[in-house]
């Protein structure tokens, strides 16, 4: 301080020939902004942590997938080699071709439906809601079920459920819909009450990103339908869902997705029950592998999940760019 | 009786974008709004779409009021600035959709896009999504989806005004030989003067939400009734200098405000500028106008001699726009392109005096 004010010009001098401050560059030979190694440290850490938690267990569990480990011989370091008997195993029991049904159930009328509600809700708060304010509160209120843990979704679910005296059997009973409780957490139905659950739990997603999708698209193109005279339903389906169809069908992948790990709202609300009707397969290599210690058919249900997964996904993405190369968009 | 007529058209009440807005489409008319941006030239089009709802006044469409009639019930076709083509469509689906929303037969749609292809010279295109095709193209199948419509008038909101300039006058060239946008009534709307100029049969200039002058381009371009209306036409604007009435000798000159130049009116002028002596007045002179002469040439007929400075000289290919600085005033010139007045030299202007455009500097109308 007391410098500067000696030498009113040194402020000037600094400023005005030398703008860049010292700290940017190296005093002597190296013109390094920082050390060699933080970038390396920067990068590293993070590659080193991809490695120790995504990396090595996959590698570990393709080589586990064709031993014949458990918990006591993986204590034991005794496991050998069984060839494919893990997948035989999986393929020849009843317990994994039911649990693939419950999937393809739980896709078409989970997710589906999910997608289905979400462009539906999506385009009727686009176009019929038009007070900002009550969109905004109708999005919040929407939102709110995907921001709850999945565990409290389906303690949630399940007490609405309850057969006698929950929530949604007393409100049916109540209306007159039903005349005796439906039971649902039984043998048929409890996969069902599991997908109500999911529904309530994730529409929010789809809904938001084709919303999303709908706020973008331009006005002019529904202006020069008005004046070409197309109606709203035209509209809707020649102009607005072929639009979006790219944004659902990325609505739709980000649901696949999940919906091929979906472990929680049936660990919490069926544990798969009763008798094993409301499994899905991530949750049989969860059973087989964490409660059972069957380590090694774990390991191979585990990679046809992703095998499975990653067809579909891959053949989903393809489409994908056909669509968007078709409209030069990619 | 007019196709299209539109009568104290309001839109806006606290700022208004549309003030009081009169103007008249005659049968089989070009008509051009040309305006800055920002003026309402493509409101006062969504107005007539039917795609804004007026505040106040009429639009009738041959005599018939279709102020509050939903757009498609008007009977017009827009081509929008942004080509608003539906991209997930075909080229035949775009140019077809307004006859599709009309449930005509297949037969007949397909003769009447075919044709319309042709005539726009798309015909190969028919096949393409709108993203596999050029702007140009774009603009044509947006056109042919207006021309397609066979509406009670076209309304074109800027519809080349985003081309490249080659393509622009190959555009320009078809709006011109299109018969049918001169058949019935075309409303045209542009901020680009020189398409203003070269394509319509009347123009009208619009300012403050109002069409300042309408008339045709000759008109507007030699008497414009505003200084506005001068300022908006000709590329490089017009010269406009702050001038204040002198006698001096028996002659009368506007003296510059800023600066020492000084300019003489001739006898009609001084008629025009009667009982304004000592008055300030508005002193518009084209670029055209002013020639820059070579050493020891003299000043042809009617024209004043004016000591000048050249500071830049742009040369434009088909001309050349000189700045030059004469008694402290900056005027522009312009020039043949050959003439390479590079660097500060001091020359001469010839300016021609009948052309001074006189405007009030208060209300800025014609003198």
């Amino acid at each position: 301080m007391s410098t500067l004010a000696q030498d009113p010009s040194a402020v000037i001098v600094m400023t005005v020939s030398d703008p860049s401050p010292k700290w940017f560059t190296g005093r002597k030979k190296s013109t390094l902004i920082v050390a060699r190694w933080v970038p390396l440290a920067l990068v590293g850490l993070p590659v080193l942590t991809l490695l120790a938690i995504v990396i090595y267990p996959t590698i570990w569990m393709f080589y586990h997938a064709f031993q014949n480990t458990n918990m006591i011989r993986l204590f034991r370091n005794d496991w050998s080699y069984v060839g494919w008997e893990n997948f035989a195993t999986i393929f020849q029991s009843e317990r994994f071709t039911d649990s693939l049904q419950n999937l393809v159930l739980y896709l078409t009328f989970g997710t589906g439906v999910e997608v289905l509600l979400g462009t539906i809700i999506a385009l009727i708060l686009y176009e019929v809601v038009k007070s900002n304010a009550l969109r905004t509160v109708i999005l919040i209120l929407v939102v709110l079920p995907m921001m709850l843990p999945p565990s409290i979704v389906g303690v949630l679910w399940k007490f609405l459920l309850t057969p006698s005296n929950g929530a949604v059997n007393h409100a049916l009973l109540n209306l007159g819909l039903i005349s005796t409780p439906i039971e649902w957490f039984n043998a048929g139905i409890s996969l069902w009450s599991i997908i109500i659950a999911d529904v309530w739990n994730w529409t929010a997603l789809p809904l938001l990103i084709i919303y999303s999708g709908r706020v973008s698209l331009p006005p002019a193109i529904y202006e020069a339908a008005r004046v070409d005279g197309a109606s709203g339903w035209k509209t809707l389906t020649r102009i607005t869902l072929p639009m979006l169809k790219e944004v659902i069908a990325i609505a739709f992948i980000v649901r696949f997705m999940d919906a091929f790990k979906f472990v929680d709202l049936v660990y919490v609300m069926t544990s798969g029950g009763p008798a094993q009707s409301s499994e899905l397969p991530a949750y049989i290599a969860f059973q087989r592998g964490i409660r059972e210690f069957n380590i090694g058919e774990a390991a191979a249900y585990s990679i046809v999940i992703f095998a499975f997964s990653a067809i579909i996904i891959t053949l989903f993405l393809k489409y994908l760019k056909k669509v968007l190369k078709s409209q030069s968009i990619a | 009786m007019a196709r299209l007529s539109i009568e104290g058209l309001c839109k806006g009440w606290d700022f208004p974008v549309l003030d009081e807005l009169d103007l008249q489409v005659e049968e089989g008319e070009f008509f051009i709004v040309v305006g800055p941006s920002g003026a309402g030239k493509t409101t006062l089009l969504r107005l007539v779409a039917g795609l804004e709802t007026a505040d106040a006044g009429r639009i009738l469409l041959n005599g018939e009021d279709v102020t509050t009639v939903p757009p498609y019930q008007r009977g017009i076709a827009m081509t929008f600035e942004s080509y608003a083509l539906y991209p997930n469509m075909t080229v035949f689906k775009n140019i077809a959709s307004p006859l599709v929303a009309r449930k005509l037969d297949r037969h007949t749609i397909e003769q009447k896009v075919t044709a319309v292809a042709k005539l726009l010279q798309i015909d190969h295109l028919l096949d393409r999504k709108p993203g596999e095709i050029s702007g140009g193209q774009k603009q044509r199948t947006a056109l042919g989806r207006t021309l397609v419509a066979d509406p009670k008038a076209y309304l074109l909101d800027e519809p080349i005004s985003h081309l490249d300039a080659k393509i622009r006058h190959e555009l320009r060239e078809q709006f011109q030989t299109l018969e049918a946008l001169h058949t019935v009534g075309t409303l045209y709307v542009t901020h680009d003067y020189s398409e203003a100029l070269a394509l319509g049969d009347r123009i009208g200039v619009m300012g403050g939400g109002k069409l300042v002058q309408t008339g045709t381009p000759r008109e507007l371009f030699d008497f414009p009734s505003h200084a506005f209306v001068a300022q908006q036409l000709g590329q490089p604007g017009i010269n406009l200098l702050m001038t204040s009435l002198t006698e001096d000798g028996g002659k009368t000159y506007l003296r510059s405000r800023d600066g020492n130049l000084k300019l003489i009116l001739d006898e009609e002028q001084r008629q025009r500028l009667n009982g304004r002596s000592n008055a300030e007045v508005l002193l518009g002179i084209r670029p055209q106008h002013i020639r820059i002469l070579a050493p020891r040439q003299k000043a042809p007929a009617k024209h004043q001699m004016v000591d000048a400075r050249i500071e830049q000289f742009q040369p434009l290919g088909s001309m050349g726009i000189a700045i030059t600085r004469a008694h402290g005033i900056d005027l522009k010139a312009l020039t043949p392109p050959e003439a390479a007045h590079i660097g500060a030299q001091e020359v001469r202007l010839a300016i021609f005096s009948p052309a001074f455009h006189l405007f009030d500097p208060i209300s800025g109308k014609r003198i």
